[in-house]
């Protein structure tokens, strides 16, 4: 038998295998474009940006503990906690924004410092610490709203940070384009980054070089965990009031979009800006959706299907040898 | 004689690298074939080719006259080829039974057969004179050395026409080898064609019967092995480059003490070493696999449990830790390159800066990309690593590439100690000698080297006094300037 050169389509099969879901994003953008007049329209397009604000802020988090080889699957319940408290300290105590928001994210980043020395002092898997905390944080949730929601007129102060707009962008996309910038910043060009990536890609040798692994990942997951909170705050902010169960939906969405945009469940390889981009495809495709007008229903089955194609193509150019 | 397996025109290159350049070679039935070459030959990769775990670009292949282009490692070992590779391939959380017989677990109807799979655990690892392997040890738990003999015993079970060995020796001590080369050499009278790859060019002569150069992915000669000389193959796999084949002169010790270990003792595996260690010295470890050495050095760096003892640094009671010893400016060369030296997925560049990162950065913490390229740079020099570019990762490189990088780290760091595990393991005989140059000039800037290593003759060449382990226990303290191979050989057996 004779072996031939890799021929052309297999060689444009590596190429978009390696940028699997971002061709299949471009494929649907291209779609959406031509198939509805109301896609491709400024507002529109803010929209999406604004709605993918709080999961890509938190997703931030996920990543970077995802990066170390961990996970945090408690990220939607501490964003739905940290969001009632800091709630329920200004609509109930009265406490001004600054400070109640203060307080949020501070909650935030004590239950991640908690998830981070589980993983770390304790040794427990970080799926099972995490979901642990999840548990514990969903029933403190009930058991502070005792099932009710939270809301008041107090609330209206912090609504600029998810409604507001400077000129004719909305205030959320542009935070959240400042933390991918700082966040891009810490992982590319400093040594916490640089430590951040050696650790997920192997512990021990990172260990043996001399870095402090426990007390980054503590570190990690901490950071983690202030975003988190700081995404509660801006659900509140979004919803004018809090609920026990405003967290249940992130988790999926966040999970994906880290996978989705490439960190391996592994750690030590992926880059922030694809987990912005994986959020955002992620919101277009419910944005599509309705714009296409297909019913619910099949708009899940047909959310789940691209996923899938989506996350098949990116593993397709490991098979290659 | 008939020729079991030829090659014709096989090439392969990977992303800026020809590794393999129009490869025609033939092997004849029951030979041993050697196969050197310089890090980053290609040696690997033709084997990685042969044993199905890489395709070619071009080219066929033609085994016991049947064409052979097997798609995957499995099927080469349907054909009766068994690889043993550069880089280990065991589970480390499966014990030594179920690791040997991985992929042929004797069943009934898909029920495994325990007690036939301890057998042939056993009977493999009697084969190998290593029944002192406990058949259910985790392998994760075993030393290098004999993890080595796992794979070996891994390939004896399956029925193997052609097997392949990948630097098996690479992490064996000199006498260690001779029970390996009577195994191969029995494989070979049972009709078993042997294709056979290392750096050891003591080896070569020892044991095969053919020999073929690779340099630069090119077939430079094969050869019948008593027609060529170690000069003669040197020269095929430098291309003709001068290279170094002496050490150094060894420079005098500054009397002043670094490093003291008193009593030192860890549960069954090291008992009451004592040491004094100077500025300037050079001081040489060995002992056999199992003596304790690699166990010592480890806990010198925090990454081995010391029982009771102490350890003083420049005279301070000092606990070993990994981030300790950073800030005390020990460097530590861990000996299980993949697992514990490098960083596969991070470039050539992040892996040698790594342990000098943070005096890289300006404030608050960002990192100066123009020194850590510099810094890298001068280390892919010094130790001529192959890499197509700083931006490579790791995981690409060449075995002995791989072992540069993550020697190239520690020399690249303010180390005022190093602590060096086998740090020639696997490196061809072209930079040996330069890494000794740079061994003995870090030593004359006053460096203190602690080097532990099984090759003897690296130990005489380089150190001024050699500690000899047996047993866990310090067997002799040798002059490295009085003492012979002999003298040392016989202690690493406690004589
Ligand atoms: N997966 C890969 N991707 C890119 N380059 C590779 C890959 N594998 C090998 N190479 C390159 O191919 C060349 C040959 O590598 P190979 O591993 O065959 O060398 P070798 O002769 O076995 O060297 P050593 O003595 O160091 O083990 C090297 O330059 C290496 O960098
Ligand atoms: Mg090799």
């Amino acid at each position: 038998m004779r072996y031939q050169r890799k021929n052309n389509s297999q060689k444009v099969l590596q190429i978009i295998g390696e940028n699997g879901y971002i061709f299949i994003f471009a494929l649907w953008f291209i779609f959406l474009s031509f198939k509805t007049d109301t896609f491709l329209t400024s507002q529109n397009i803010l929209t999406v940006l604004r709605q993918g604000a709080i999961v890509s802020i938190a997703a931030i988090g996920e990543m970077l503990v995802m990066l170390l080889g961990g996970m945090d699957v408690s990220v939607g319940a501490l964003l739905g906690f940290s969001g009632i408290v800091g709630a329920n300290l200004m609509v109930d105590f009265n406490l001004s924004p600054a400070l109640a928001g203060l307080v949020c994210v501070l909650v935030g980043g004590m239950i991640g410092l908690v998830n981070g020395f589980l993983v770390t002092k304790v040794r427990i898997n970080p799926v099972v610490a995490t979901l642990g905390m999840m548990t514990v944080l969903n029933g403190l949730a009930l058991a502070w709203t005792q099932g009710k929601t939270v809301a008041g007129s107090q609330l209206d102060s912090i609504a600029f940070l998810s409604r507001g707009y400077i000129g004719s962008i909305p205030f959320s996309v542009i935070l959240m384009l400042l933390f991918y910038c700082i966040f891009y910043l810490i992982l590319n060009k400093t040594v916490f980054g640089a430590r951040i990536y050696a650790i997920g890609n192997n512990e021990k040798a990172s260990w043996l070089a001399g870095i402090e692994v426990d007390k980054l990942k503590m570190l990690t997951y901490t950071i983690a965990g202030f975003l988190g909170g700081f995404s509660g705050l801006l659900q509140v902010s979004r919803q004018g009031s809090a609920t026990s169960s405003m967290g249940n939906e992130f988790l999926f969405p966040i999970l994906t979009a880290v996978i989705l945009g490439g960190i391996g469940l592994s750690g030590g390889k992926g880059k922030i800006q694809n987990t912005l981009i994986a959020v955002i495809f992620l919101m277009t495709i419910n944005n599509g959706m309705v714009l296409l007008g297909i019913p619910l229903y099949t708009q899940d089955i047909i959310q789940g299907l691209i996923l899938i194609l989506a996350l098949s193509l990116d593993r397709l150019h490991y098979r290659n040898r | 004689m008939t020729t079991i397996l030829s090659l014709k025109n096989i090439s392969r290159s990977f992303p800026g690298v020809q590794a393999l350049d129009d490869i025609s070679l033939e092997v004849e039935q029951g030979t041993i074939h050697a196969l050197v070459g310089a890090n980053g030959a290609g040696k690997s990769t033709l084997m990685k080719i042969l044993s199905g775990a890489l395709a070619p670009d071009s080219g066929e292949m033609i085994f016991e006259n049947a064409p052979y282009a097997p798609a995957d490692p499995s099927a080469a070992i349907k054909d009766g080829i068994a690889t043993i590779y550069q880089e280990l391939n065991l589970l480390p959380t499966r014990t030594v039974t179920a690791n040997i017989n991985v992929g042929k677990e004797p069943n009934h109807f898909g029920i495994l057969d325990e007690k036939t799979e301890r057998q042939k655990a056993a009977s493999a690892l009697a084969q190998l004179n290593a029944s002192y392997i406990p058949l259910q040890a985790l392998v994760g738990n075993l030393k290098v050395g004999e993890k080595q003999i796992i794979e070996i015993a891994k390939a004896l079970v399956g029925k193997c026409k052609l097997l392949i060995l990948d630097e098996p020796t690479a992490a064996l001590n000199d006498s260690e080898i001779i029970p390996l080369f009577n195994i191969i050499k029995d494989l070979k009278n049972q009709g078993v064609t042997i294709l056979y790859v290392s750096h050891r060019l003591k080896e070569i002569f020892a044991l095969a019967d053919v020999v073929t150069v690779l340099c630069d992915g090119k077939l430079v000669v094969t050869s019948l092995i008593n027609q060529v000389t170690p000069d003669i193959l040197i020269n095929h796999m430098t291309g003709r480059k001068k290279i170094k084949s002496a050490f150094p002169e060894k420079n005098k010790v500054i009397k002043e003490e670094v490093l003291r270990l008193e009593h030192l003792s860890s549960s069954m595996v090291f008992k009451d070493i004592n040491l004094s260690i100077h500025r300037g010295e050079v001081i040489g470890i060995t002992g056999l696999a199992g003596s304790g050495k690699v166990e010592l050095g480890k806990a010198l760096i925090g990454d081995f449990p010391i029982n009771s003892g102490q350890v003083f640094l420049q005279g301070i009671p000092f606990k070993p830790s990994p981030a300790k010893a950073k800030s005390a400016h020990i460097g530590y060369m861990p000996e299980d390159r993949k697992k514990e030296g490098v960083l596969e997925e991070l470039s050539v560049q992040r892996n040698i800066s790594l342990p000098s990162l943070s005096d890289l950065t300006q404030f608050p913490g960002f990192i100066l990309f123009n020194k850590e390229r510099e810094l890298a740079q001068q280390g892919v020099e010094e130790l001529d690593i192959k890499t197509p570019s700083l931006k490579q990762i790791v995981r690409n490189l060449s075995g002995g590439n791989q072992q540069k990088v993550s020697l190239a780290k520690w020399l690249a760091t303010n180390s005022e100690i190093l602590l060096l595990i086998e740090p020639t393991q696997g490196i061809d005989v072209g930079v040996k000698f330069e890494i000794y140059e740079l061994i003995h000039k870090l030593s004359a800037q006053g460096k203190t080297i602690i080097l532990v290593s099984s090759e003897i003759s690296e130990i005489i060449g380089l150190a001024h006094s050699i500690v000899v382990l047996f047993n866990g226990q310090i067997q002799a303290i040798l002059d490295g300037n009085q003492t012979n191979e002999e003298e040392v050989l016989q202690a690493t057996f406690g004589k």
